[in-house]
């Protein structure tokens, strides 16, 4: 009954056609505007993984095997975490067209917004697929616990979208958010386990990887792809209680500051 | 709710706040920490409440100030209401000098984004693409970013949007305003065949032969508030009366 509810809601809408086509949009502006287009969106963790790899095991001889594949992972959900947030602050200023003449609902474009995003981490996933099974010399066989990604995805994709949510609706009452967020991403970034050692960074500041709600869905990432074994169960259900309170209060924030968008903007 | 209303609105408030002396460097803010600016409070909209038919086209008239584009933005649901009721049956679109476009895209991409927003699928814009840009007399530069376009050409792609899709309920502010003498022809052509005959539409205008010949009810307001909402030539003469 309820599915059938569903799929007539499905055929008669065009919602999710309506989303698709401005994350493809998006996307095209985003890769296709620039000289380096799409080669950017792959070339940034690779340039990235060189300046961390050139640093951790060069120069301050990190001991953690595989270690280039082990960045690879921490940037790609961290990258996709920091534009999916920090790229979402003007959202409602920058998209203001799409709803200051209609009762579109605004959710939409976010939504839209992080699909766009999810196809550069599409990209990026496959491309960290290639090297690990075809160019990193101390790889493991790729196991079922690797099918784990997708959830650990999904996560990262609500907690992303609670965030946007939470920082663009704030945005638009103080517009220093933007400024106050890159302080606190910064911070963030040297808070999360992404060159660091596990061992070592559970030592040094222990609770974090509780705390940090990125840095859990960076540990289970490794876990199940690098070790194929299952994601550590409390983490995963704690990271996943983040996102959805994350994104209870955005809804909240939306409905109302994000109402008042067209006009205070 | 009976299932021909489009839209009912009961008492419905709005008020801005306005700040009067914003301090928007750092230097004025640090000399200006203990004098905040002045907030002012304007209402726009005062106890508004009127009820439109599908199918309906209701005129809207008032001096300028009067709350007229509130009112059309609250009724889109492009505002939110302070007070009151409202309840809107529909995709809406609110249309002045243009759509909401993005100048960063081209035609075509604003085309298919617009239409889509309006409520339609993609295989329904496929259908009335050509009819579109061919409508806004734009098949040169279809695939032109639009911030290269003259505002002329961007507010032919606007309306010609608005007229080949079109959404349940359409908010029309002064769009006759719209193109050179021969597109104004050609808009009206189209308002009168299509928009006139089965779409709900709310008309903005300050051109009373226009709101005579198209609408049988109109609301005229003053000050926020709504004065008479009913037969149009009644409404007509009460605003000339106000402009003496």
């Amino acid at each position: 009954m309820l599915l059938k509810v569903a799929s007539d809601w499905l055929h008669r809408t065009n919602k999710l056609e309506r989303t698709w086509l401005l994350a493809k949009i998006e996307f095209k502006l985003r890769y296709y505007e620039n000289k380096l287009g799409l080669f950017w969106a792959l070339l940034k963790p690779v340039m990235d993984i060189v300046i961390y790899y050139i640093a951790f095991k060069i120069i301050l001889k990190s001991d953690i095997p595989a270690f280039a594949s082990y960045l690879f992972i921490g940037l790609i959900f961290w990258i996709f975490f920091t534009e999916g947030c920090g790229g979402s602050i003007q959202i409602l200023q920058t998209k203001k067209y799409l709803y200051e003449y209609s009762n579109m609902n605004k959710l939409e474009i976010y939504i839209s917004t992080l699909l766009s995003n999810s196809i550069g981490f599409f990209f990026n996933t496959t491309m960290f697929f290639l090297f690990y099974l075809f160019l990193e010399p101390e790889s493991k066989p790729i196991g079922i616990n690797a099918f784990y990604l997708l959830p650990l995805f999904f996560n990262l994709f609500l907690l992303s979208l609670g965030i946007a949510l939470i920082l663009s609706n704030v945005y638009v009452i103080a517009k220093d958010i933007t400024q106050i967020w890159q302080v606190f991403i910064n911070f963030l970034f040297f808070l999360s386990p992404i060159f660091y050692k596990l061992t070592v960074y559970r030592q040094s500041l222990p609770g974090l990887d509780y705390l940090n709600p990125v840095a859990g869905l960076i540990i289970n990432a490794r876990r199940t792809i690098l070790e194929n074994q299952p994601p550590e169960w409390q983490l995963f259900y704690f990271d996943f209680g983040y996102a959805i309170l994350f994104f209870l209060i955005g809804i909240i924030l939306l409905n109302r500051l994000g109402s008042k968008a067209a006009e205070k903007l | 709710m009976e299932k021909n209303i489009a839209l009912i609105a009961k008492n419905i408030g709005k008020t801005f706040v306005i700040t009067e002396d914003s301090h928007n460097t750092v230097k004025h803010r640090l000399f200006n920490l203990f004098n905040p600016p002045r907030r002012k409070k304007v209402e726009a909209l005062k106890n508004v409440s009127l009820d439109v038919n599908k199918g309906e086209c209701i005129g809207l008239i008032g001096r300028n100030g009067c709350g007229k584009s509130t009112l059309v933005k609250v009724l889109a649901g492009v505002y939110p209401t302070d007070t009151g009721y409202l309840k809107i049956n529909g995709s809406t679109m609110l249309m002045n000098l243009g759509v909401g476009m993005s100048h960063e895209l081209t035609a075509r991409e604003n085309i298919y984004v617009s239409a889509s927003v309006l409520g339609l699928k993609i295989k329904e814009v496929d259908v009335i693409f050509d009819k579109i840009v061919d409508f806004a007399e734009l098949k040169e530069f279809v695939d032109t970013k639009i911030k290269y376009f003259s505002s002329g050409m961007v507010a032919r792609l606007g309306f010609s949007i608005a007229v080949n899709a079109g959404a349940d309920i359409m908010f029309l502010d002064e769009i006759f305003a719209v193109g050179d003498m021969k597109f104004q022809e050609k808009a009206v052509k189209v308002f009168e065949s299509s928009w006139i005959a089965g779409k709900t539409v709310i008309l903005v205008s300050h051109s009373m032969f226009t709101v005579e010949r198209y609408c049988k009810r109109t609301a005229y307001m003053k000050n926020g508030e709504l004065v008479f909402f009913g037969e149009t030539s009644k409404a007509v003469e009460l605003y000339k009366k106000d402009n003496q």
